[in-house]
């Protein structure tokens, strides 16, 4: 851990930084205070890295200090941005940076799955309601934003408790943290040989594209035969990385065939196969939440609707009752 | 068991990068999420700032998945972005519905809800 008293004289001056950036009342002190908190958040950041050097590491990725800086800083600018249209812009430079982030762990599905759902879906219907829910501006209100957007509740309170919060977290996540483990390539092996279609797969490709060491189309990956003649598992030796390959499907001939070198799980192959083994019963519940979700918003607007065409039935027959009534 | 970046050539990833760092940068989305819930007043920014929150575990999340080499965070990550897509699919509804009861997008105009 960076020592203690910068982390915490940082996180106090990030505190002011955040305080002066809240919108106010009056006078508005945007970019000082941006400009103060961005200054407390690097300068932690570049004493984790000049402790991560110390230590004896090499210089850490110059690209996590970039996404890591740019998610913060956009995070800020969420919260204090006066228009909110520019709030739910801003969320998207954070959700962008925290993608690269994930890159950067080597979660690349988590980190397109996160432009898709969030940057594609979620933001543009945040961007919708907020367009669709504005009051209409009058003439005094088209300069200014109505007042409980510009004027923040409590900042100095949230402020500081926050804050206070982030000291409390951060101290105690730095007990006792080493670095980031290099994944072990047996472990992978370990999964592999759990996904015999994967293997046999990839041994189909390499036929295909004429390498060294693939199956023909006429051979398949052979199993196991049981004492009462049906079939077993496949026979695949971790250890080793080889497979045990039917020459012919009637059976007969057998042989023994590696795994090619370089086969390996990537990241989303991993993520899938571990919600479907391991998380089975979750993602059904996934599901419900979606549909209960979707059914709920519509019973909400629908209802809504309902009254409105109420309302202008009322209406119409009122106009109809006044004209009857004049004639 | 995580194929790496460092198998598709870039080796030096992950140099230097403890877990530390990125639950730092987790904990300080994680609270500035919660002071722009607390103290914005725009009811769609409270609900964009929990959005936040729900980023910065994600980030969280992620870096002990990669920490103990495991799916299992990640797959957690998908719930969170389920319960996330659920939040704003229902809270902006009921947002445009306040919305149209009382032209004001203000949160303390509710406060009457306090009983």
């Amino acid at each position: 851990m960076i020592s203690p008293i910068i982390l915490y004289a940082m996180i106090a001056l990030g505190a002011v930084g955040v305080l002066l950036a809240l919108p106010r009342a009056k006078a508005s002190f945007a970019l000082p205070g941006f400009l103060i908190g961005a200054t407390a958040g690097g300068i932690v950041i570049a004493a984790l890295g000049s402790k991560a050097l110390a230590d004896g590491g090499n210089l850490p990725n110059m690209y996590f200090y970039v996404f890591g800086f740019v998610a913060l800083a956009a995070a800020l600018r969420v919260v204090t941005h006066p228009k909110p249209v520019y709030s739910a812009l801003y969320f998207i430079l954070t959700i962008l940076a925290t993608c690269g982030l994930f890159l950067i762990l080597s979660a690349e599905f988590m980190a397109f799955a996160l432009v898709i759902i969030y940057a594609g879906a979620i933001l543009i219907t945040y961007l919708f309601v907020i367009m669709l829910a504005t009051q209409a501006p009058t003439e005094e209100m088209v300069e200014n934003q109505p007042a409980f957007d510009r004027v923040a509740r409590e900042p100095v309170l949230a402020t500081v408790s926050g804050f206070l919060m982030l000291a409390v977290l951060s101290t105690l996540l730095a007990q006792g943290v080493p670095t980031l483990k290099t994944p072990p390539a047996p472990e992978s092996d370990a999964l592999l040989a759990e996904l015999p279609l994967r293997i046999e797969r990839s041994l189909r490709e390499r036929n295909t594209l004429g390498e060294e060491g693939g199956i023909l189309p006429t051979e398949s990956l052979a199993r196991e035969v049981m004492q009462d003649g049906s079939a077993g598992q496949y026979i695949i030796d971790v250890a080793n990385r080889t497979v045990t390959v039917q020459v012919d499907a009637e059976g007969g001939a057998r042989r023994v065939v590696s795994w090619p070198e370089d086969l390996a799980l990537t990241n989303t192959e991993g993520v899938g196969y571990e919600l479907i083994k391991a998380h089975p019963g979750a993602i059904e519940i996934a599901g419900v939440i979606l549909l209960m979700a979707m059914l709920g918003a519509v019973v909400l607007a629908r209802k809504q609707m309902q009254i409105d065409e109420d309302a202008k039935r009322a209406q119409a027959q009122g106009l109809a009752g006044g004209e009857g009534a004049a004639s | 068991m995580i194929a790496t970046l460092a198998q598709a050539g870039f080796p030096e990833a992950m140099s230097g990068l403890t877990l530390y760092h990125y639950l730092f940068i987790s904990a300080v989305m994680f609270v500035l999420g919660l002071i722009g819930f607390v103290t914005r007043r725009n009811l769609i920014v409270m609900f964009l700032c929990t959005e936040m929150m729900f980023q910065a575990s994600g980030i969280a999340l992620v870096a002990f998945s990669r920490f103990y080499l495991e799916y299992t965070g990640q797959v957690f990550v998908i719930f969170v972005l389920t319960v996330a897509a659920a939040e704003a699919a229902m809270a902006l509804a009921l947002v445009v519905l306040l919305f149209r009861r009382n032209e004001s997008l203000d949160g303390s105009v509710w406060s009457l809800l306090k009983g």
